[in-house]
């Protein structure tokens, strides 16, 4: 535990620091990311038979494979990152407030992940706004698919400007550290400010927060995402009223692993022992925990039903979903995770980062090809099983497989971007933790004036 | 709840007193509203039939609404004289309304819709048919003034799995190896020995009234023609997101992966003698043939075809059915009674009671005979059709016997005519006389040697000359030679008995061939009355469930997974696969007539770093 206290500098450490360690990874990302694109061109040069997808029926394939899987995956982070935010202002989890930008960020990042795995997805992606946007007054009120663009879109523009109002305060304040070549960014950031208008902008936040908080469990990674597949009675592996919680607690046990990875990495690169606390990465741990917690006993909720007395084709598609290899690794994996938490819960001493680390990225791999396997068993065990060819075969190509470092790539270009722009801490944190009591401690039921105060008004 | 006040309505009168308000505020008859809500009340309580009710307020419906879009007090009627026939459910399927359950269900919600007084307020918003019209849903996806919806009726007992329709269809529209468009596929049930008559799947697009693939498509590629409910792919708007594939339970859809093999150019070349281009539509949309790469394909039901591009000859036609040569693939308008699909679907079921009562009896000639010897206009041996234990040598045999037929007359016992002088046939006519009686007593009596039988071949020897007048009546039992004579009587009024009893099984309306023969003729109209008496069948409902009773089991119809919900416009004739069918080798490989079975093995070809590896195995 570190005895220092948080300062400006410490924050701005990101902005004006150059590091070769920083060019080096920001040389590895861009590759990756360059390398996907370069690969996807190919593949829209070629077409989709790039991939390891084919029709699902005669055709003997999978219709959607890893490009969904991963779309779904990073979704899930996203929702997770921004509902982890949220939670911090609206439940005043003042602990958490260091990572919560990290968080945000992670969401813009994410969600960007996800949206470009949209267009790689697609035959004729150039038709995205001619097709989709032309017709949305018709087709929003049937097709889950545009629900979920709409909604996406939505979550992107609330992350956004939840974002944008916060940094306000942040940069007017911060000004004069912040490099000048930058100014116009900033000029347009803090176009109008004024102090009156911090707690204004604190009350917007927090009603963004509350709407956050709503619609996640009844519309993001809650709802429409998983109604993607939920819906459809021709796909037994899928067609489940239980798919929505299940989407819910994937995307907060792999949003949670995410922050804590982003979070780590940012704490060593930048010394931040003393702002992230070793306090931040138990409790998140511990957050992780009750989480896979919840996501084991929806697994289970769905085989006992799957598994027990059901109809034919739903018995089928549990059974092969259950018996697959890369089902029993996440779960073993998730259970795996879950033993270690709860271990390091009654026995402190258990704890380390680098076993915090591991299990986030544990958590991560797991609902990784968690979900890849939900798509594609849909695929394998449809309600109509009749054909030779289904189950089909199915496995990622290179390029598929490339997609998923080019957008981890991509994800990390953004944070390392966006690290050089603006703090990736806010400023409040810092504020916050240097108040009454230094070092980052806090107490249960102990809050600074400010926090009271604006709570008060929020109330009112 | 209220039980003082005299409000109607289960939640009381301030309740009523409300709905009234809100019924005062329309343009309709307030009091009317009220009234009917009341009795709409009773209806639930049982105390009014549901057809009285309608019968009640039609002339009130109709002078302030101008239309009782109800079910009349005849319909209702009618619907349920429907339901108690046995074998109807067939057709019904086909009517869509065999789901009297959920019919009747609507009607009940649209009630009590109107007893809360909501269906009266929902005049305001929706104008009258909505009103009290929730009663109407149930008839939606009836036939009748829907339009054309195309569709396929599929004989399954008659496709031989040649595939020709597959390579029809392939060439027609210019597909890639592996896309199917039309699919035939063998399948085996599990634990079956295969006695069951084949198992064959002819799989078409099903082209759906309520389409998943459409209602889940983010652009409106996929849609439903207007004008012939064809639901079609514009390759001009789809984005290739492939949630229509994803959504299909039947798996119609081919995703075009990569170029396809003909070009747009080919193709327009290729339809140069004719009016399109074998691509776009009448609604200028470009709907038909192969698609281009990225878009989402599947069969089309030939719009190009249906457009009049091919000639007019070639208007309801598809390449599929052109191409099948035992006829098994029936395209046509499904809501058009008179179409081929739906005259073929009923014709199935009377062809093939035509074919069950070829060679029968009792036919219709049989019952005509039996009515006119009852009426004395035939003589029993004149008669054609002999249901009785005796044939008509036995018959005449007794008669002669009782001389009532002169040996010259003799047509069964002996053929008089064969014989040269009267003599001779007196002498053949008593050897085969002998011949009968012996029959008759064998018949009559136990006769054997041992002790406990009632005759022995003496004795009934003995019995047989004291009969024909050899021997005299003292030499034989008095008990046993009137036993034998009330025997040989027997012969003629057991034989008149089951004359009487044709008519009598007609007329209980028991399903011979005479009903099913009537039947066929009255459904065909080509016989003003066929039928023998007003007994028989002499309307056509009575005559539709005749057929489907005679015959129904024998053409069990269904259309496939239908408990999606999806209301499939392709009817199926045959066996229905089961849950856990599998499809197995059919009768012509794939690859034996140039094409691809499974699309994958195209498709891995130029997928990037293929592993060989495959999640599905593992």
């Amino acid at each position: 535990m570190s005895t220092k206290t948080p300062t400006e500098a410490d924050i701005l450490r990101p902005v004006n620091n150059l590091s070769k360690k920083y060019l080096a990874l920001f040389g590895a990302a861009g590759l990756a990311f360059g390398a996907f694109l370069v690969a996807w061109m190919y593949q829209l040069y070629v077409g989709m038979s790039v991939t390891g997808l084919s029709d699902w029926g005669s055709g003997g394939g999978v219709t959607w494979g890893l490009y969904i899987g991963a779309f779904i995956w990073w979704v899930g982070i996203a929702h997770g990152g921004i509902i982890l935010s949220a939670a911090v202002r609206l439940l005043g989890m003042d602990r958490y407030m260091p990572v919560a930008r990290l968080a945000e960020l992670l969401t813009i990042a994410g969600l960007s992940a996800a949206g470009f795995y949209i267009l790689v997805h697609m035959g004729r992606p150039d038709r995205m706004v001619t097709s989709v946007l032309g017709h949305y007054h018709i087709t929003v009120n049937n097709s889950p698919l545009v629900w979920d663009v709409t909604v996406i879109t939505a979550y992107f523009v609330l992350t956004a400007t939840y974002l944008a109002l916060t940094l306000r305060y942040d940069i007017t304040r911060l000004r004069d550290d912040l490099p000048n070549y930058l100014e116009p960014i900033y000029k347009v950031l803090t176009l109008g400010y004024t102090e009156e208008e911090d707690q204004i902008v604190e009350r917007m936040v927090w009603w963004l927060a509350l709407a956050i908080i709503i619609m996640a469990p009844l519309l993001l990674h809650g709802g429409v995402i998983p109604w993607l597949f939920a819906v459809l009675p021709g796909m037994p592996a899928w067609f489940s009223a239980v798919q929505g919680p299940q989407f819910l607690t994937i995307a907060l046990t792999s949003a949670i692993s995410g922050v804590i990875i982003v979070a780590y990495a940012f704490r060593r690169a930048y010394d931040w022992d003393h702002i992230m606390t070793d306090d931040v990465f138990r409790g998140l741990l511990l957050w992780l925990g009750f989480f896979c917690l919840l996501f084991l006993w929806l697994q289970l909720q769905q085989n006992v039903v799957g598994l027990f007395a059901a109809p034919v084709s739903t018995e089928v598609a549990q059974e092969a979903t259950i018996t697959h290899p890369i089902y029993i690794t996440a779960m073993a994996l998730v259970f795996g995770t879950l033993a270690y938490i709860f271990a390091q819960t009654i026995r402190p001493s258990l704890f380390t980062k680098t076993r915090a680390i591991v299990a986030a990225l544990a958590v991560l791999f797991a609902t990784l090809i968690e979900k890849l396997i939900f798509v594609v068993e849909g695929f394998l065990h449809p309600e109509f099983e009749i054909y030779a060819a289904t189950p089909g075969e199915y496995f990622p190509s290179a390029i598929e497989l490339l997609s998923l470092v080019g957008t981890i790539g991509m994800v990390v270009l953004i944070f390392l971007i966006v690290s050089k722009v603006v703090p990736v801490v806010e400023l409040h944190a810092v504020e916050h933790m240097r108040g009454d009591h230094g070092h980052g401690h806090e107490h249960e039921g102990h809050e600074d004036p400010d926090e009271a105060a604006t709570k008060q008004e929020v109330n009112a | 709840m209220s039980t003082d006040d005299e409000s109607f309505h289960p939640l009381g009168q301030e309740w009523e007193t409300e709905l009234e308000g809100m019924l005062d505020e329309t343009e309709y008859d307030s009091d009317l509203g009220m009234q009917m809500a009341q009795d709409a009340m009773r209806v639930t309580k049982g105390e009014l039939s549901e057809a009285e009710f309608h019968e009640k307020y039609h002339d009130d419906v109709m002078e302030e609404f101008d239309v009782d879009d109800r079910p009349t007090k005849e319909a209702y009627e009618q619907a349920q004289e429907e339901q108690k026939g046995t074998a109807t459910r067939m057709l019904e399927a086909f009517d869509g309304e065999g789901e009297e359950t959920r019919r009747d269900t609507m009607k009940k919600m649209g009630l009590g819709a109107a007893a809360v007084g909501f269906g009266a307020w929902g005049v305001t918003d929706d104008g009258p048919e909505m009103n009290l019209g929730a009663a109407q849903e149930g008839d939606e996806d009836g036939d009748g003034d829907d339009g054309t919806q195309l569709g396929m009726v599929l004989d399954l007992e008659r496709c031989d799995g040649c595939l020709s329709c597959v390579t029809a269809c392939s060439e027609e529209n210019q597909l890639d190896q592996g896309v199917n468009w039309m699919y035939i596929l063998d399948y085996e049930e599990p634990g079956e020995d295969g006695g069951r008559s084949r198992n064959r799947l002819i799989r078409p697009c099903q082209h759906c009234t309520d389409a998943p693939c459409e209602k889940v498509c983010p652009t409106t590629a996929r849609h439903t023609r207007d004008k012939d409910g064809l639901v079609l792919t514009d390759y001009d708007v789809c984005i290739g997101c492939r949630y229509c594939q994803v959504a299909c339970p039947y798996g119609v859809n081919y995703f075009q992966w990569d170029e396809p093999d003909v070009s747009t150019d080919e193709i327009e070349e290729m339809h140069s003698d004719m009016d399109g281009d074998h691509m776009t539509s009448d609604e200028d949309r470009w709907v038909d043939s192969r698609a281009p790469r990225g878009t989402m394909s599947k069969c089309t039901m030939c719009p190009t075809r249906q457009d009049g591009h091919m000639g007019d000859e070639m208007v309801g036609t598809t390449a599929c059915e052109e191409a099948c040569p035992p006829d098994a693939i029936n395209f046509g308008d499904m809501n058009d009674p008179d179409s081929r699909p739906r005259q073929y679907l009923s014709n199935v079921v009377q062809s093939r009671a035509e074919h069950m009562i070829a060679d029968e009896s009792p036919n219709r000639e049989d019952v005509e005979e039996a009515y006119a010897f009852l009426d004395g206009e035939i003589e029993l041996l004149d008669m054609q059709y002999l249901d009785g234990d005796w044939d008509r040598s036995e018959i005449e045999g007794v008669m002669y016997l009782n001389d009532e037929i002169e040996t010259a007359d003799l047509e069964y016992l002996i053929d008089a005519e064969e014989y040269d002088s009267t003599e001779e046939a007196e002498e053949a006519a008593a050897e085969a006389l002998r011949e009968v009686v012996i029959a008759v007593l064998e018949n009559e009596f136990e006769v054997g040697d041992d002790d406990d039988d009632e005759l022995s071949e003496d004795d009934l020897e003995t019995l047989v000359d004291a009969i024909l007048g050899d021997a005299s009546e003292d030499d034989v039992d008095s008990d046993d030679f009137e036993r034998a004579t009330d025997a040989l009587d027997a012969v003629i009024t057991s034989s008149e008995e089951s004359i009487q009893d044709v008519v009598d099984r007609y007329e209980s309306r028991e399903i011979t061939p005479a009903e099913v023969e009537e039947s066929l003729l009255i459904l065909r109209e080509e016989e003003e009355e066929p039928w023998v008496s007003e007994a028989g069948i002499t309307d056509e409902d009575t005559a539709q469930q005749v057929i489907e009773s005679y015959a129904g089991d024998e053409s069990s119809t269904f259309k496939l997974l239908e408990d999606m919900g999806t209301n499939p416009n392709v009817t199926y004739i045959g066996n229905e696969p089961g849950p856990s069918a599998e499809q197995v080798d059919g009768p012509v490989a794939y690859e034996q007539v140039g094409l691809t079975d499974n699309r994958k093995e195209v498709l891995d070809e130029s997928t990037v770093g293929d592993t060989g590896m495959d999640l599905g195995g593992w």
